[in-house]
């Protein structure tokens, strides 16, 4: 122990020698003494203690680092294996091609990534359509990856060979003619001149087999209206620039009736940058629809009283001193205009206007009636506009081309009667769903008795449920094809993609049926038809000096070939035919009237989640369908919004039950319902959404979507799912809040061109505390024109392909969740009889004082030297103090993983996420989003900037909205560049901002609503 | 002080107190205090605490589940949507805050105003706040989109490479928050830390539980010794608390209402909001104290302790305090209309007669109108009456959170964006769960721990502090010692 | 047990009397350095009879609060100034006024604990259970109804006697020696201990074992998502969907995407290429600069900076590119020729038509021209 304590003198190692030591004690227990702590001295632990310790939290300090790695597995690299000379891994490719609806086709323009197509967009070059796309086509995305396309043949539900079905198919056309049966193929709109060709060969080389070729948005009578009073069945283009007056008869020739090429041509004269002067828009409709909204005087007006109208104004005009053809005036006398309005309680005084506009205008004056007219009102429409010489306003260049005559409803009427008797062995559906179509012929029942039924489509429907054969065909962008929907203008269409399915190309089958020879078909098969052809009529047509391959390959690099100088060329007006057409009797009881749906068109395109979630451009309803009736009118049946009607055809042919909703602004005593609802078999999305009224589709009659009804109310009540409050037109404080809050501002265009200050706003001078921040260089900016925007939801749809917008279904919109980043606002002032509606379209206004931004904790939302208000999404933790703090309320909360959430994360599935686009973030839940401007482009075209060699211009970036938009309400750019359009429209006398006096000094610019009408406003 | 005359005394022998309407007691011995409020702590739990305890924990579970559903599937669980993103998770958050406020107010403030009256609750008040607070952050912090990500509102060095934007009120709440729990925590604790030196003096260790509790207590006393070179630095820091504390709660509640008051939206920017909303906390803080107290009194029968005195005073406070929030109302509408600015005037119009009306008269007459009650001292002293009327305090506090929050909301800027909100299931789970989790908290609290400080109450007897003159220094020393009798 | 084994820690003196202590200690403080008062309460006016002064925690406390307020300053400051400035709102970078609030809660925050953490940690040398004084009658009594004076032995001028007697003199009820308590003076931390180091490996496996399944799997279940694994195809990566599980698809056959239009002539059409084909690139400055850069960087690889075949590669590879110079490239062949083989290629040299656009491939031709002439200048160059 001393020997000890010479080693180490330090340390205590008794009690004695411990007590013997009073400093320690001291030390120990007088606080107020120096070194207290000195007993947790290191120093005086035992060292092989203290080496056991450090040991000990060595090990754990290992443990731990080792737990800091992360071990996620990133997957493998897999390049091409054979690098194609036309990809460049990470740059798009754009190929011009054409997507179709049942009744449209237009040319596109669609953007791959390595192959993969990932949007559709317009094709900028092509005469008609230029660049221009309506929601629907472009949707089409979506059907190409839909994991529930039919991915081989099937009979019944179990698979089959193609030999098998072409062996089937063979055989019931070789023994059509001994046993002399009939076969009938049944498809869409035909515009495809090669397609049409091989449909001819093969009803020459069959006896029996006949081509019927329908669709519900093509039954119009307006063809034949012309052939009776033009003698051609050929109809002109309305050269909508020139027309100074133009009045819309119950038609939605900006909406759902409409082409792309309508809506562009008609918002030209809506433009306070060109002096064209606007036009005047009468509109005389039952239900306020999306043109009727867009009107500069409207008149509520049941649909069959559009005949007694025209005759009115004929008569009206007759007192002008207009000449009318002869066989108008017995006809026009006594209907005073005096009279029709009172009995139709129409404002006189708009009348007046209407006429004297018609009058003053000839020449410039039009009279558009609505595809859903009988032909009667048509044919006398077209009288009457030869006698106003609107046909100045006919356009023979590149006018509707039709390859066959659509079936008229009698052929189809026909069709299924003798499928019923047992007349057809085989019936052939292409592209087309009359099961469902035609529930009013009851044409399923008569399929079934029909022994051999193909159905060819890319989605199993309700037609191929009840065919004996469904073959998988191509899609859109996996096939080869050529369309003429206008004369001259040649579209092609090429794929993007090989096929994805085991399926083929269309008119690959019907060639190897023609052939009958099974073993035939092959993917060059119809690629190679489509050449010679080409070769042996448009090539020749064009006598170009190249060769052909020269010349095919380059129109397959632009998407078409545009024949100059093929015109329609009609004879003068038949006036006879006015006599020809009975006059319809005018009802007095409830009339229902069917309209094509907004989202769904005739129900095509029920199954797409985007277009169903696209709020209705007038109600705003989502993901259903309803009877519009007017308040009025609703109070007579007693019901209110969201109680239930039952609606019969007289003959009790057709009855169907369905919610009522309370629509401002239409004609009383009419029903308005629109189609394309209620599918039973339409996939995952679209089956049982909404109701299906096909069955009141009268096709007997003259005119099959206005028709006389019984309705009464009916028992329970259906909740519409809305994404705007109903407008409440009895509470006085939430009236016209828009005008006065500075929301929208409208002026009177006479005025304007008088005095352009009038349309000023009169805003108060805001200013900052602080010194406010300045921008150098590009700072972008969005200028959106109020008088040209029709409401036409395009830009939402392109929105929401480009941005990877999830779709969150009924319940989350029912919420308030919706995820869209551009909404169209609908404002209602005046009455809910007359009211007048605003439309506006809002997205993140990137104000450069963001509210959003100032508020955000975690620094994920902030502002870009290039004047953007930009989110970091992996950023941001969710507060959505930002939303709160927007008084635009434009940002978007991801309160699910919605494609997670939505209908068993059917979006989540592999194929469905091939269409998101792969230069957008796909957001988790919990995170806030809005609308970047399209920063994906923005970078793109700085990178490409940067490449060339050059520097970055405002007008090398074009938004996704702006590219799409039909009326080119949009206009994006560089607002510090002082010749760019955008700030043009910043300093325009017509410019205003919403909500100016909270000083948010948003980027985007709105253009003042010009009302052009008599009275101010 | 000798115990010449017991008071009349309760079967077990010990002074029933509750006869003498004083907050501390006549002619108690010191020893009789620290039995008085050791008692609880070394006996049983009553069958009523038991009962009690077993609901509070029932709620509490509700409360789990709810966070628990919320965590996993998300905050879509809710009814919050756009335009009302903010809904029950932020006004219960605003609601405990407020709560809060008043234990500190009480130890604090009326600390500093040498109120000795407080002396009776002002322990079981700050516990309260401590137990408030903490109901208050769990709603914050689960309220987010991506809850697990709480530290990105920290200002961290991370590797994104980006802090916290320090002008975001939410950063402001992070402060205040933390600091007002962090800062309430350590004022209780020291005032507790003598108590449980009391405790463990008075636990002998014999045998193996009374073992355990000793250790508890030793290590929560951290080893006090009652050494006067202790106490006047004690006495000095705790004096420090209460001054720095009083700031604090000021702030706190400011910077909440500066949640609203910063951002745009009409019905959240107003200037009135800061001392609009401390008094309101303090409001609704009394209130639930009020509640609470009845509620242990009934529990503990410590109607001895906690005399009705007491909640007379506090029931004064609330009926000031419910008049200042009425004139606030007021007030809003006066500078609405006065502003001239069409929007505000549409709000506030709205919220007396808009699609949530309800919600705002609901606030009015459980705010403004039942406090009134208390300009009548019968009432004031009725302790069902005060019971009730706390109860309808504590609604009407609520739901004016939630016609600021929401209704402002629902109704803002664009009409196109109006929007309507509706509670879910969870949404109520969390609310209620909140309660449970208090309750639970508290009732552990009043059985475990001293629920009245025992220092303190010993310090403020009559004849517990003695006026001391200083004695001239003899001189000679030893004679005075040797002399035996000191002067 | 007696004075010899245990160490004499203090003599204490219990009173009943707030009054009495006063004067004891009022007393005490005349003779001794090392007492002190044990009071269950703080007692008013006990630090003056104990001749103790004020407490100076205040000026802690404000130190504390301000300088912990200031650095928070400097830190914002720093982060919006400098470390990464931003523009919320339109605001200046810096704007005080947003951040009083913070700063003020730091002060209380910091100024509080601080204080606090000092009194018990440092000041009073908490936690400290085994004092002498503790689980002792004295402090039984001292903790809840009496008032105790103890006098340490540790003084210099205490002895056991005359220390009694003042205490009995001053009227102390009851006196209490108190001595070391042999046990706890021995209890130190030590590291040795077999139960610490048990625990100390408890808590690293459970800290370790916790940290891996929360960074590493936890983190990577739902509901957490970090957004790093998205739900779309990007490049280069497997596709289950698609036959060949790949993201990248082939373009089909016979496809024509924007701006890749064939070339006019085939690889067997040297001739015609030559013949139809001219340079469609005016000669600018930034034409030749572009053929310069594009030469550079795949051709003088094999022929040389200067086109005379002398490229970098090895002698031994056989790479080496022929000279640009020879009369038949110089002088027969047209652009259109130098086109051809530089897009499908020539004998060992591959086609450069993936590499380069068809632009650039026209900039290459310019720059080799260019090169050419400069061997053998004309008489007008030379101006």
């Amino acid at each position: 122990m001393d020997l000890q304590q010479k080693n180490k003198p330090l340390y205590w190692q008794s009690l004695e020698e411990l007590n013997s030591n009073p400093e320690v004690l001291e030390a120990k227990n007088h606080e107020f003494k120096k070194g207290v702590t000195e007993d947790f001295d290191i120093r005086e632990m035992s060292g092989i203690s203290r080496r056991r310790f450090l040991a000990a939290m060595g090990a754990s300090a290992a443990f731990t680092l080792t737990a800091c790695k992360n071990y996620m597995d990133k997957g493998e690299i897999i390049p091409y294996n054979v690098q194609p000379d036309d990809v460049i891994v990470g740059r798009p490719n754009f190929y011009a091609s054409t997507v179709t609806s049942r009744g449209q086709a237009v040319s596109a323009l669609i953007k791959t990534r390595e192959g993969r197509p990932i949007k559709i967009m317009g094709n900028p070059d092509h005469p008609i359509d230029q660049g221009k796309m309506r929601p629907h086509v472009q949707s089409l995305i979506m059907s190409l990856y839909d994991p529930e396309r039919v991915a081989a043949p099937l009979k019944g539900s179990a698979g089959v060979t193609w030999e098998v079905v072409d062996e089937a198919v063979g055989s019931a056309l070789r023994s059509l003619s001994q046993n002399n049966k009939k076969a009938a193929i049944v498809t869409s709109r035909l515009m495809s001149p090669s397609a049409k060709k091989i449909l001819d060969k093969l009803s020459q080389k069959y006896t029996g087999l006949g081509v019927f070729n329908y669709s519900l948005t093509q039954l119009s009578p307006r063809l034949s209206a012309w052939k009776k009073s033009y003698g051609v069945a050929q109809l002109p283009e309305i050269n909508w620039t020139k027309a100074d007056v133009v009045l819309a008869l119950e038609s939605d020739f900006l909406g759902a009736e409409g082409t792309e090429a309508m809506s562009l041509g008609f918002s030209k004269r809506r433009d306070v940058m060109n002096d064209k002067g606007f036009s005047r828009l009468y509109v005389a409709e039952g239900n306020l629809s999306l043109t009727g909204m867009n009107a500069d005087y409207r008149l509520r007006l049941r649909p069959d009283a559009q005949y007694e109208l025209v005759l009115a104004l004929a008569n009206a005009l007759q007192e002008q001193g207009l000449a009318l053809s002869a066989a108008l005036v017995p006809q026009a006398e006594n209907h005073t205009l005096s009279r029709f309005a009172s009995s139709h309680g129409l404002a006189e005084s708009s009348l007046k206007h209407l006429v004297n506009d018609l009058y003053k205008n000839r020449g410039k004056a039009l009279l558009y009636a609505g595809d859903r007219l009988p032909e009667s009102v048509h044919v006398l429409v077209n009288t009457l506009n030869a006698d106003l010489g609107a046909d100045a306003l006919y356009q023979r260049q590149n006018a509707p081309f039709y390859q066959a005559q659509p079936s008229a409803p009698a052929e189809l009427a026909q069709l299924s009667k003798d499928m019923l008797a047992g007349q057809y062995d085989l019936v052939i559906h292409w592209n087309v769903n009359p099961a469902y179509d035609l529930a009013a012929l009851a044409y399923a029942d008569a399929l079934a008795k029909v022994p051999v039924s193909v159905t060819l489509d890319t989605h199993l429907n309700e037609t191929g449920e009840k065919s004996t054969f469904v073959l998988p065909i191509h899609h859109d962008l996996e096939s080869w094809g050529d369309f003429e929907a206008y004369a001259g203008v040649h579209n092609l269409q090429q794929p993007v993609i090989a096929p994805l399915h085991d399926s083929r190309q269309a008119e690959g089958i019907l060639l190897t049926w023609l052939a009958d020879d099974s073993a035939q078909y092959s993917e060059k098969l119809y690629h190679n038809y489509l050449k010679n052809n080409w070769q042996d009529t448009v090539y020749r047509k064009t006598n170009s000096l190249s060769d052909f391959t020269t010349f095919w390959q380059g129109a397959l690099h632009d998407g078409f070939v545009s024949l100059k100088g093929t015109k329609i060329n009609y004879g003068s007006l038949n006036v006879n035919a006015l006599s020809q057409v009975k006059r319809p009797k005018l009802e007095k009881d409830y009339l229902l009237s069917l309209h094509y749906g907004y989202a769904t068109l005739d129900g095509e395109f029920a199954n797409s989640g985007w277009l169903q979630e696209i709020p209705h451009p007038v109600s705003k309803v989502v993901w259903d369908n309803y009877a519009a009736m007017s308040v009025t009118t609703a109070k007579e049946l007693g019901v209110k919004t969201e109680s239930m009607v039952t609606v019969t055809l007289p003959g009790g042919s057709g009855t169907v039950t369905l919610p009522v909703l309370e629509q401002p602004g239409m004609a009383d005593k009419v029903i308005a319902v629109e189609l394309g609802y209620g599918r039973s078999k339409a996939g995952e999305i679209g089956t049982g959404v909404g109701v299906d009224v096909n069955a009141l589709i009268d096709l007997n009659s003259d005119s099959p979507f206005i028709a006389k009804v019984d309705v009464v109310k009916a028992a329970g009540s259906h909740h519409l799912v809305t994404t705007q409050l109903h407008h409440a037109f009895d509470v006085p404080r939430e009236q016209d809040l828009h005008t006065a809050r500075g929301i929208t501002h409208e002026a009177n265009y006479p005025e304007y061109e008088k005095n352009p200050e009038s349309a000023k706003m009169h805003g108060h001078k805001t200013f900052n505390i602080t010194s406010t921040h300045v921008y150098e260089g590009i700072k972008w900016g969005m200028a959106i024109d109020m008088n040209k925007c029709t409401g036409c939801n395009a830009c939402v749809m392109a929105c929401n392909v480009e941005n990877n917008v999830p779709i969150v279904g009924p319940d989350q919109v029912d919420r308030g969740r919706e995820m869209h980043w551009i909404r169209l606002d609908r404002y209602y002032s005046g009455s809910a009889e007359e009211p007048t509606v605003t439309q506006q379209m809002m997205l993140c206004q990137h104000c450069d004082n963001a509210p959003c931004e100032v508020v955000c904790p975690v620094n994920a939302t902030n502002h870009s030297p290039d004047g953007l208000n930009q989110m970091a999404y992996n950023r941001c933790v969710g507060t959505r103090y930002c939303s709160n703090n927007c008084p635009y309320k434009v940002r978007r909360f991801n309160f699910f993983d919605y494609r997670d959430r939505f209908k068993e994360a059917f979006y989540h599935k592999d194929m469905n996420q091939l269409v998101h686009n792969p230069e957008v973030t796909v957001r988790s839940r919990g995170v806030m989003e809005k609308c970047t401007f399209c920063i994906q482009r923005i970078m793109w075209a700085r990178q490409e900037a940067i490449r060339e060699k050059r520097d970055l211009k405002g007008s090398d970036v074009v938004t996704a909205c702006q590219e799409i938009c039909p009326s080119e309400a949009i206009v994006f750019g560089d607002s510090n560049d002082p010749q760019s359009s955008v700030s043009q429209y910043r300093k325009h006398v017509t410019a205003y901002h919403v909500l100016e006096e909270f000083n948010a000094r948003p980027a985007i610019t709105y253009v003042t609503k010009l009302r052009n009408t008599y009275e101010k406003v | 002080m000798q115990v010449a005359k017991k008071p009349n005394t309760l079967p077990d022998g010990h002074p029933d107190f509750s006869v003498q309407p004083s907050v501390v007691l006549k002619q108690p011995t010191l020893h009789d205090i620290t039995e008085v409020i050791s008692r609880p702590i070394e006996t049983k739990a009553t069958l009523k605490w038991y009962i009690a305890f077993a609901f509070s924990v029932a709620l509490l579970m509700v409360e789990l589940v709810g966070w628990g559903i919320s965590f996993y599937y998300g905050t879509g669980m809710w009814g919050n949507n756009v335009p009302v993103a903010w809904a029950f998770p932020i006004v219960n958050f605003v609601f405990w805050i407020g709560i809060g406020h008043a234990g500190t107010l009480i130890s604090a403030i009326l600390f500093l105003f040498r109120q000795k009256w407080r002396n009776g609750i002002a322990r079981f008040a700050e516990a309260m706040t401590i137990f408030a607070v903490m109901c208050a952050g769990l709603f914050p912090l689960f309220h987010t989109g991506r809850p697990f990500l709480p530290l990105y509102l920290m200002p961290y060095p991370n590797k994104h490479a980006v802090w916290v934007n320090f002008l975001s009120p939410l950063v402001w709440d992070v402060f205040a928050v933390s600091t007002y729990f962090t800062v309430s925590l350590f004022f209780w604790y020291t005032g507790l830390i003598p108590d449980f030196a009391t405790l463990r003096d008075r636990t002998l260790g014999k045998d193996m539980v009374s073992k355990i509790r000793k250790t508890i207590y030793s290590v929560l006393s951290l080893g006090w010794r009652f050494s006067n070179r202790h106490w006047r630095h004690y006495e000095r820091v705790y004096l420090i608390l209460a001054g720095l504390s009083t700031p604090l709660v000021l702030s706190v509640h400011t910077i909440v209402s500066f949640d609203f008051a910063v951002s745009g939206l009409p019905g959240w920017h107003t200037t009135i909001f800061p001392p609009y909303f401390v008094a309101g906390a303090i409001f609704s803080g009394f209130a639930m104290v009020v509640t609470m107290l009845v509620f242990i009194r009934y529990i503990f029968d410590m109607q001895h302790l906690i005399p009705i005195d007491t909640l007379e005073k506090m029931n004064k406070i609330i009926l000031l305090t419910g008049t200042l929030v009425g004139y606030a109302y007021g007030m809003e509408f006066f500078i609405a209309w006065y502003s001239g600015n069409l929007i505000e005037q549409f709000t506030f119009i709205n919220r007396a007669f808009g699609p949530y009306a309800f919600a705002y008269w609901v606030m009015i007459s459980c705010n403004v109108i039942s406090p009134q009650m208390f300009w009548f001292r019968k009432l004031r002293r009725s302790v069902p009456i005060m019971f009730v009327i706390s109860i309808f305090v504590n609604i009407g506090m609520w739901f004016e959170r939630y016609v600021i929050t929401v209704t402002s909301l629902a109704r803002d800027f664009l009409p196109s964006s109006w929007g309507w909100y509706n509670p879910t299931l969870v949404d109520f789970m969390l609310l209620l769960g909140s309660f449970g989790m208090f309750f639970t908290l508290t009732l552990l609290f009043v059985k475990f721990m001293p629920v009245v400080s025992i220092a303190e109450v010993k310090s403020v007897m009559d004849g517990a502090q003695v006026h001391h003159h200083h004695e001239e220094d003899p001189v000679d020393t030893e004679a005075t010692i040797i002399g035996g009798q000191p002067a | 047990m007696s004075a010899q084994e245990q160490k004499l820690y203090a003599l204490t003196g219990l009173f009943e009397k707030p009054e009495e202590i006063l004067h004891a200690a009022d007393t005490a403080r005349k003779r001794y350095r090392k007492f002190d008062a044990h009071t269950p309460y703080p007692l008013h006016g006990l630090d003056d009879a104990m001749g103790l002064g004020e407490s100076g925690m205040g000026w802690l406390t404000l130190i504390i609060g301000t300088t912990c307020m200031l650095l928070m300053l400097s830190f914002i400051a720093w982060v919006s100034l400098v470390d990464y400035p931003n523009v919320w709102a339109g605001k200046p970078y810096f704007s005080l006024p947003g951040y009083i609030p913070i700063l003020f809660e730091v002060l209380v925050l910091t100024g509080a604990v601080g204080t606090v953490l000092i009194l018990f940690l440092i000041v009073s040398g908490f936690p400290r259970n085994n004092h002498p004084l503790h689980d002792t009658a004295y402090m039984q009594r001292t903790s809840d109804d009496m008032f105790g004076l103890c006098i340490e032995a540790a003084d210099e001028r205490f002895e056991e006697v005359s220390a009694r007697e003042m205490l009995e003199n001053l009227g102390a009820k009851t006196i209490i020696p108190v001595y070391y308590d042999v046990k706890e003076a021995r209890s130190g931390l030590s590291l040795a201990n077999p139960l610490f180091l048990g625990f100390a490996v408890v808590v690293a496996i459970t800290v370790s074992g916790a940290g891996y399944f929360g960074l590493n799997r936890m983190v990577f279940m739902p509901p957490f998502n970090w957004m790093s694994v998205q739900p779309r195809a990007v490049a280069q990566e497997t596709k289950m969907v698609f036959k060949d599980q790949r993201s990248m698809q082939q373009p089909v056959d016979y496809t024509i995407p924007r701006g890749y239009l064939p070339e006019t002539f085939g690889k067997d059409q040297a001739d015609e290429m030559g013949k139809y084909l001219v340079n469609p690139l005016p000669q600018s400055q930034e034409i030749f600069e572009l053929g310069k850069e594009k030469y550079e960087s795949r051709c003088s690889v094999c022929h040389g900076y200067y086109a005379q075949g002398d490229g970098r590669l090895p002698a031994d590879v056989g790479l080496n590119g022929l000279s640009l110079h020879s009369p038949k490239v110089a002088e027969q062949w047209t652009d259109g020729r130098i086109y051809h083989v530089m897009t499908y290629g020539q004998n060992l040299m591959p086609g450069y038509a993936k590499q380069l656009t068809r632009d650039e491939r026209w900039a290459v031709i310019h720059y080799i021209r260019a090169l050419q002439r400069s061997l053998n200048p004309k008489e007008s160059d030379m101006q």
